[in-house]
């Protein structure tokens, strides 16, 4: 169907958006150009230079990438297979699963960088109860002041925050797929394993593959969590890209450095994803 | 001619949906579209109540061109073959929704919408919601709703198709019987089917549609009689008329090795030369001293049984009587009737029928 | 009988539950200790263990000039920017979602699909990223520090989710009913309101939800772009963690932040339970 006032539906939005998002974004390329910093803020023009520091000098910031994918790729996977168990086990008989469906959804209802300012005290090193209930064992991990510790504290609150999206848009599917194709392999004499395996999964994988790269998309994002949790430490051992960004836009003030960095950023991750995306298609539905 | 379409042409991608389709219809008739799935009904349709506009063609309707008049402002009413209602509103409000879009008195509201929800069979329902009524009911209330509309063209995309057999069966008489009554002398009823019994049930005119073209249009008996050519007598029967391809020899009809027929009376002034020779399954019978035919499948439906047998590389379907078991493989001596055959030449056309003689 | 499936299956749930629920549990005990009882070491039942107090809900409702934390201005400035900007992501977003469903758009080698994409693709922008232009952007407008700036910023960060789930959920209506109200007498614009909108709701609520919780939980933006005047709540409670850590009235006040949402979660799962949510989530 066709008409012509068709636009007067779509461009309020489309032109809102792209009204408030002009401006941040053409203002980021040219300011990629520039060498503002807090010595000397201004729009110069010095080419590719910050393109060029980014790809020869910055070792920080490609290990911060690196970093960043480790801990996204790390706690999806681990919010998926977390998600999907959860939702298979509420998806059916189950007693008093309405309560579970709620309180399994709460976590992602709070807000992320409040709970962690909490988790921050649950992992206290001398004062939180994980150490208390560990120290029946007499070991005292240094859960925010240890290299590897750190990230697995990330991943932890990380896990607990996001995993209940997982769930819910699994659940959504679970709850949406047809009743035959259960009836057959039933008839068939399928057992829960084999009928997950031939029947379930294999139904769920667009689903799955949805919601894997909507969180890779918001995982990617990670900046609350280590803000408040470790603030990029110990040393670097949790900063994140979006993390480097912000040390260098926002508290060195390298305004020009750190929009060459978001730019980058930004082309590597479309990039990243679109390959994530094709690769799980192709993973996930068997052509048969 | 109060309809009128001249060279509709619709082409989305790189198939024709509409492929020069020309047409004229008159108010107070009853036409039926007839044609198998994806032959271009629905988009015809479509086009005719403005929700498609065609690349090429137009459309004149009471002398004026609709091209330029938006679907809301013709006047014109659709049942879809999904039951398609407001899902938000009662009964009433769902046939009312038109009339108010209209601007109509409240009072004449209420008796167009109470008369029609009496012809569809619904009174007493005008309060429910549409989630609460069965299938056929939904299709009862958007019949409902496109009669009070009293429309100058009232479009009906095989209203039937989804309903099961029994109910599409009741629903058939009853929306027949609302037609003759209901519908006025000033609106043209445009009905489309894939199924031919349908067609020639309802009576009225035929327009027979594949692959987005026009084949025949005519009154039920003359598509019946003479099918323009072997496309139409294959889509206006069920089972689709057996064609045999084969020759005129000196005073016999030769199709494969096996099949030989004394040449009927209706064929006399032919030229000896090689035709496709059509025959209904109803033409088809069991005889002693018939041919001999091996069975590849009996299907049983109701009181009938279809035969489907081979004889060299012709299949034929036969369409028996009676509740009749035959197992694949079995040899089964069957008649085709001579005097009911139809002769088509090289091209597909119709060279002669047994109701009209030669053309 | 309880086999082993049953068996693994509960204690999954209930190892689970109980994660789910530790931090808040923990976070309740402590809004209750003082300054005495958190320095003391980890300790988790009132009375028994500790004396409680209600010190640390009291300070949230006094000024910052006598020594309290006062949420409530942060907390009305955090609902007037959060439903504002759901509500106009959603009214725009709803609008563009049915455009990109029932229309064709064609533009050189865009198309409606690209059009989705790019409203979706938003989402990919990590805040810091915009935030160093916002921040630019704002100060030149004088939005900076303003309710109306932030509502601007987090329609970007809402619109995107509001078109995802109504396109998806527009692509699941029938077409034929807009159709069928053309043909009954309505223009496109009656169509929408009268028929398309009214059975457009559970879609709405579902997309509003959802707006509900990003904007709520969204903390970078209004960390950067607010100082003093317009405070959000993240904000004011973080600030909390930097100072010497009551965390008494750390833990109360973010027990009262977290609990609006809690009604979400139950009218999500009202949606999800009664089928409407798999037709709006995919």
């Amino acid at each position: 169907m066709n008409f012509r006032h068709k636009h007067i539906f779509l461009l309020p939005g489309l032109l809102v958006l792209i009204g408030i998002l002009i401006f941040p974004i053409l203002f980021t390329i040219r300011l990629s150009l520039s060498s503002w910093d807090s010595f000397y803020p201004g729009l110069d023009f010095i080419g590719l230079e910050n393109y060029v520091r980014l790809f020869t000098e910055d070792q920080r910031f490609w290990e911060s990438f690196f970093r960043l994918s480790f801990l996204s790729l790390t706690t999806v996977f681990l919010q998926y297979v977390l998600g999907f168990s959860l939702a298979l086990m509420v998806w059916r008989d189950l007693a008093f699963k309405r309560f579970f469906r709620v309180l399994f959804l709460i976590p992602m209802m709070t807000t992320p960088v409040i709970m962690t300012v909490i988790w921050k005290t649950v992992f206290h090193e001398s004062l939180g109860p994980v150490n208390d209930f560990l120290s029946l064992f007499e070991i005292t991990p240094l859960w925010l002041s240890d290299d590897t510790l750190a990230k697995v504290t990330v991943i932890i609150v990380e896990t607990w925050q996001w995993t209940p999206f997982m769930f819910l848009l699994l659940l959504a599917g679970l709850l949406s797929l047809p009743e035959e194709a259960f009836l057959a392999a039933s008839i068939d004499g399928a057992g829960p394993v084999r009928k997950f395996i031939y029947v379930t999964f294999p139904l769920m994988a667009p689903i799955s593959i949805g919601a894997i790269i909507i969180r890779l998309i918001e995982a990617s994002k990670i900046m609350d969590t280590i803000y408040v949790l470790t603030s990029g430490g110990p040393g670097t051992a949790t900063e994140t890209s979006s993390f480097y960004i912000f040390i260098k836009g926002l508290r060195e003030f390298q305004m020009g450095y750190s929009a060459a960095l978001s730019f980058t950023y930004l082309v590597i991750m479309i990039v990243s994803l679109t390959i994530i995306a094709k690769v799980l298609v192709r993973v996930m539905i068997k052509q048969d | 001619m109060d309809l009128i379409a001249k060279g509709l042409t619709y082409k989305p991608e790189d198939e024709f949906h509409l492929n020069d389709v020309s047409f004229g219809m008159q108010k107070g008739e009853l036409y039926t579209i007839l044609g198998r799935t994806l032959s271009g009904k629905t988009t015809l349709l479509k086009t005719i109540a403005g929700l498609i506009t065609p690349e090429g063609g137009r459309m004149l309707f009471n002398d004026q061109d609709l091209g330029q008049v938006p679907v809301w402002e013709r006047n014109i009413a659709m049942v879809y073959q999904q039951f398609i209602n407001y899902p938000h509103l009662t009964v009433f409000d769902n046939i009312a929704f038109p009339l108010r879009q209209r601007k109509l008195d409240d009072g004449i509201i209420r008796g167009r919408v109470m008369d029609s929800l009496e012809s569809v069979g619904l009174t007493g329902f005008e309060g429910r919601k549409i989630q609460a009524l069965s299938g056929g009911q939904q299709q009862r209330v958007a019949l409902a709703r496109s009669l009070a509309k009293q429309a100058g063209i009232l479009l009906l995309d095989e209203p039937l198709v989804n309903l099961d057999y029994k109910l599409r069966e009741q629903l058939r008489e009853e929306f027949r019987n609302i037609f003759s009554d209901k519908v006025s002398s000033n609106s043209i009823l445009i009905y489309s089917s894939t199924d031919p019994l349908e067609a020639m049930q309802l009576g009225g005119d035929i327009i027979i549609l594949d692959e987005g073209r026009v084949l025949q249009q005519g009154p039920a008996h003359e598509i019946f009689e003479n099918p323009a050519n072997t496309r139409v007598a294959e889509i206006s029967n069920d089972p689709a008329m057996n064609l045999l391809s084969g020759a005129i020899d000196g005073s016999k009809i030769v199709i494969g090795d096996d099949i030989k027929l004394a040449v009927p009376a209706h064929f006399k002034s032919l030229t000896p030369s090689a035709y496709t020779f059509g025959i209904r399954a109803s033409d088809v019978s069991l005889h002693q001293k018939g041919l001999p035919f091996k069975v590849e499948l009996a299907e049983i439906s109701g009181s009938e049984t279809f035969l489907h047998v081979q004889s060299g590389r012709h299949t034929i379907v036969g369409l028996l009587d009676m509740v009749q078991n035959f197992d694949a493989g079995d040899v089964v001596n069957l008649k085709l009737d001579a005097t009911r055959l139809y002769a088509f030449g090289q091209d597909g056309a119709l060279v002669s029928s047994p109701f009209a003689g030669d053309f | 009988m309880l086999n082993l499936y049953t068996f693994l299956k509960y204690g999954f749930i209930c190892i689970w539950s109980m994660f789910v629920v530790a931090p808040f549990l923990w976070a309740l005990s402590t809004s209750f200790k003082d300054f005495q009882s958190v320095t003391s070491g980890a300790t988790y039942i009132p009375w028994l263990q500790f004396e409680p107090t209600l010190e640390g809900w009291r300070v949230l409702w006094k000024t910052p000039a006598s020594g309290g934390v006062d949420i409530v201005e942060p907390y009305f400035n955090s609902i007037i920017v959060t439903c504002s900007a759901s509500l106009i992501s959603i009214l725009l977003g709803t609008l563009a979602a049915y455009a990109l469903s029932r229309f064709t758009f064609k533009a050189g080698f865009i198309k409606n699909n690209d059009i989705t994409f790019f409203f979706i693709s938003q989402r990919i922008m990590p805040p810091v990223v915009l935030s160093i232009p916002f921040f630019i952007m704002l100060g030149y407008l004088g939005l900076l520090d303003s309710l109306v700036g932030l509502i601007m910023v987090y329609i970007v960060l809402l619109m995107p989710i509001a078109v995802w789930i109504m396109v998806d959920f527009f692509n699941k209506v029938p077409r034929e009913i807009d159709e069928t109200a053309l043909i009954d007498g309505c223009n496109p614009y009656q169509a929408f309101f009268k028929v398309v909108l009214p059975n457009s709701i559970p879609g709405m609520i579902v997309a509003g939800m959802f707006c509900l919780i990003f904007g709520w939980t969204d903390f970078f933006f209004a960390f950067i772009l607010t100082f003093t005047e317009v405070q959000l709540l993240p904000v004011r409670i973080v600030a909390l963690n930097s100072s010497i850590t009551p965390w008494w009235s750390l833990s109360a006040s973010a027990l009262i932040s977290v609990a609006p949402l809690i009604v979400v979660a139950f009218i999500v799962e009202r949606f999800l339970s009664k089928g409407n949510l798999s037709g709006a989530l995919k």
